[in-house]
């Protein structure tokens, strides 16, 4: 069977091994190589062409490029005749009660992000099959990044991929499920987030793909590897994360911080401050990152000012919801050596706190 | 290959689809039927160029269709706000794989059609709303295609800049290379597109390196004295060297040589000849699209033979030809089936013609098929005889030439009647036939062609046995030996039937050149009645 999904850990050279992927494949292998975020499709970009120059099929589309190209603009009469898409609307969203073409385009003919995949998966059925014939003959590979950012219809359309005759790759890391492609959807909301997750494994058991977990991080520490896997409790089912990291610096792991510390911690470790969003953190006037812009970012050291939630879960264990879980993750797995978080009652937590004497 | 061409607003074209055949179209009509305007368009379509340039660059008033523009600036006139013309032309190609990427729904097509396929429009550029609208005030024929863009698509509604690797078209025109360069663009790329990558770079670089040698050792000298000159500016020093940028590239200054004549200088027939022995040779990159012009110009009527057999030869599976010509010979040869024929209305071309026939035809090249292919309305006779007896009688009944009413007398000279019939039948065509009965009963005759015939349009007329076997008995059957004699000129002691069976043609002609008339034998005079209407 020929379609993977490699669920990696945070750390574990993801963007790295799509690379080392493509300059494996045979040379003149037609393979697109789909990504969510803006800032990894020029990494990968900028990687393939250091070590898979020599392959002129490999092509790197952003995922909404993907579906305006091969599935929006070609098919659009099919819906709409005599119709043409004229450009993209990244921030607009038609009118609640919008029908018809109006729901997808706006006064310009410029079609909505938000509506995007579910107008592409609906082409796909209303071109009488012109549509996948030509994605099959166009790419013997399709390769996608960052798969746990997709959402509502994105994932019907990987259904439709996963049963045509192009190979499908996808690599992700369901815990960073931080963003979504269309975050307002309504549709497979049962799957946004962490959750995409059983999406996955329902199509496993119906042998439709083979997952492949990469637990290996080459980023955090070893304490802060299993402190990142003890956000998410066993009924989620993820393995445990393995570090690779051996380095030794006077001040590796997790630690708690006292607000009246705080500032002496800064001072001291340099490390990255970090809030779950603007709303957050307000108690300290900081050099804040949200969590959501930090993801895919290394630092050596991250202190984590938490939110309400985040506190619960370590005074009491009390697991998060599947999105703020996952955001903590990505905010945790940041940090190469050490990890602060911000707290006065660590409750029931072994972790200890820092003093700033010793 | 293309499976169906539409032009919009394009000169003549407009509302125009052809669909052409999978290998051979060869396109007649009469003059200024568009022929070579109909090749100009695929060209344009497929290239995106003419001549070498931009169709933008390129793009002039003369390019839209008049009915069209006149039917704008009189709508606009009138004040009604009626949209400037555009121009299209779409390639509708066959749904194969690895035309894929071409492939997707924007397309002119109702109702909604997904196939590969590229597209070529000319419209007026949205950034010069307010310069369009201020000259549509009063507006004129001449548009102002300045303000007009080119936009150049697949079907995926992908914009395209250069053409895709597999619409590879070679153009042989009939003009011939005038220019001092030695090679046309045209030629160039056919030529570039002959050379293997690999073949193309390692020439590209040794000629490079001669250049650069040249500068070096020949220039030396000569150097060495100007540069003592100060002849420059700033004191700076002056020398000569080879032009190494890409204006002097390798394309060119390297020019095929026949026998060691240079392009240039060989014989116009031979240019076409060597451009479509480059074109269409089996290789890697050899071009889908064939498009020749009147292959018969310049060329004698071996030459053209010799170059037929070789398109013959060298057509491959992939690859699809269009070829205007004005020659039966090159239409007989290729095949009728390949016919393609435009005019007023648009094009008709041969469905179902009976491969026998066509290679019947094929057989007979010499045969002026094209005259057939192109009269409106036709009249087979036997022979010349019947052909100069019935122009008269015509003349007699209507006062004015059969030609003259777009009727034309084709003589078959001993070509099977039914072939020709078919080939009528095919066409479509309003004809009507005479024969000898050759002492056969007429009705048997007749329902052997039965099959070809069709009421009101297609008819054969055979005179009655009782009143003679052949023309000229059934001549002296309706007007009486004394009458015929008198107009012959025949003496009385010579035997009337053995004369006129010798001298037939003679016969034909003093009965034509006559001062009398003469009583038409019924199936004529009923042949006459039929073709006219």
């Amino acid at each position: 069977m020929a379609n993977n999904l490699t669920l990696a850990v945070a750390g574990s050279r993801k963007t790295q091994g799509i690379v080392e992927y493509c300059a494996n494949l045979e040379h003149d292998r037609r393979a697109l190589v789909a990504t969510y975020t803006q800032t990894n499709q020029s990494e990968l970009k900028d990687r393939l062409s250091k070590f898979a120059g020599d392959h002129p099929g490999i092509k790197t589309l952003g995922w909404f490029t993907f579906l305006l190209h091969d599935f929006a603009r070609p098919f659009f009469p099919f819906m709409f005749p005599r119709r043409r898409i004229k450009g993209f609307n990244f921030d607009g969203r038609p009118h609640r009660m919008a029908k018809g073409i109006k729901r997808f385009l706006d006064s310009n003919d410029r079609v909505y992000a938000c509506e995007l995949s579910r107008l592409a998966f609906e082409l796909i059925q209303a071109s009488k099959g012109t549509l996948l014939r030509r994605i099959e003959c166009i790419y013997d590979e399709i390769l996608i990044d960052e798969v746990q950012d997709l959402s509502g219809y994105d994932w019907e359309i990987i259904d439709v991929l996963l049963e045509s005759s192009v190979d499908i790759q996808m690599v992700g890391d369901i815990r960073q499920s931080v963003l979504a492609t269309n975050a307002r959807s309504s549709k497979n909301k049962k799957y946004a987030h962490a959750e995409a997750i059983n999406w996955f494994r329902e199509r496993e058991k119906k042998g439709k793909l083979a997952i492949v977990e990469k637990t290996q991080t080459w980023r955090c520490h070893p304490d802060i590897a299993s402190f990142s896997d003890s956000i998410f409790d066993h009924s989620w089912s993820f393995p445990r994360t393995e570090s690779l990291n051996t380095k030794k610096t006077e001040h590796d792991g997790i630690f708690f911080v006292r607000s009246e510390h705080v500032s002496d911690y800064i001072s001291k470790y340099k490390p990255q401050c970090l809030r779950s969003g603007a709303n957050s953190g307000k108690d300290f006037d900081l050099d804040y990152l949200n969590f959501g812009l930090s993801k895919g970012m290394t630092f050596e050291r991250v202190l984590i000012v938490p939110t309400a939630g985040i506190k619960q879960f370590i005074k009491t264990g009390k697991q998060l919801e599947p999105k703020p879980s996952a955001s903590f993750y990505v905010a945790v797995t940041r940090a190469e050596q050490s990890v602060a978080v911000v707290i006065d009652d660590s409750g029931s937590s072994p972790i200890g706190f820092w003093n700033p004497q010793s | 290959m293309i499976r169906k061409i539409k032009i919009n607003g394009y000169r003549i074209y407009n509302n125009f689809v052809l669909e052409p055949n999978r290998k051979f179209n060869l396109i007649v009509g009469a003059n200024e039927s568009g022929k070579s305007t109909l090749l100009e368009a695929i060209a344009l379509a497929l290239t995106g160029r003419v001549n070498g340039r931009r169709a933008s660059e390129e793009l002039n008033p003369h390019w839209f269709n008049t009915e069209l523009v006149s039917d704008f600036v009189h709508e606009r006139k009138a004040g009604k706000a009626v949209a400037f013309p555009e121009i299209s032309i779409e390639l509708f190609l066959e749904d194969t794989d690895d035309l894929q990427n071409l492939c997707g729904a924007i397309n002119s097509d109702v109702p909604t059609n997904a196939c590969p396929g590229i597209s070529l429009r000319i419209l007026p550029n949205p950034d010069y709303v307010a310069e369009l609208e201020k000259w549509a005030q009063d507006p004129n024929t001449i548009l102002p295609v300045e303000y007009y863009m080119d936009d150049w698509r697949t079907f995926s509604d992908q914009k395209i800049t250069m053409r895709p690797k597999q619409l590879a078209a070679a153009i042989i025109d009939s003009r011939t290379v005038r220019s001092t360069s030695g090679v046309d663009y045209h030629l160039k790329q056919i030529l570039s597109d002959h050379l293997e990558p690999a073949e193309r770079a390692a020439v590209s670089l040794a000629y490079r390196q001669v250049k650069a040698s040249m500068s070096n050792d020949a220039l030396k000298g000569v150097n060495d004295r100007i540069g003592l000159l100060n002849a420059s500016l700033h004191d700076r020093s002056l020398s000569l060297a080879m032009d190494q940028s890409a204006r002097a590239s390798w394309d060119s200054s390297i020019v095929p040589h026949v026998d060691e004549v240079p392009f240039s200088m060989s014989g116009q027939g031979q240019q076409a000849a060597i451009k479509i022995s480059l074109a269409m040779n089996k290789h890697s990159e050899k071009a889908n699209y064939v498009m020749v012009e009147e292959p018969e110009n310049h060329l004698s009527h071996t030459g053209l033979n010799t170059l037929l057999s070789r398109i013959e030869s060298l057509a491959g599976d992939q690859q699809q030809l269009f070829i205007s010509t004005h020659s039966s010979y090159v239409l007989n040869r290729l095949g009728l089936d390949s016919l393609q024929i435009m005019g007023r209305k648009g094009v008709c071309n041969l469905p179902e013609l009976n491969p026998d026939t066509v290679a019947y035809f094929k057989k007979l090249p010499g045969y002026d098929s094209l005259r057939l292919a192109l009269a409106e309305k036709v009249v087979l006779v036997e022979g010349p005889s019947d052909e100069i007896i019935f122009e008269r009688i015509f003349k007699d009944m209507y006062g004015r030439r059969p030609i003259e009413l777009g009727i034309d007398v084709l003589s078959m000279r001993g070509l099977s009647l039914k072939r020709c019939l078919e080939f009528c039948a095919a066409l479509d065509k309003t004809v009507v036939a005479m024969r000898d009965n050759d002492g056969i009963d007429p009705d048997s005759l007749r329902d052997d062609a039965s099959e070809w015939l069709e009421d009101q349009k297609r008819e054969i007329f055979i005179g009655q046995v009782s009143s003679g076997t052949t023309l000229e008995p059934q001549l002296v059957y309706s007007n009486g030996e004394s009458t015929i004699r008198g107009i012959l000129d025949i003496k009385a002691h010579a035997d009337l039937d053995k004369w006129m069976k010798r001298e037939k043609t003679e016969c034909a002609i003093r009965i034509a050149e006559s001062r009398e008339s003469i009583t038409p034998p019924e199936y004529m005079r009923l042949a006459a009645e039929f073709i006219h209407g």
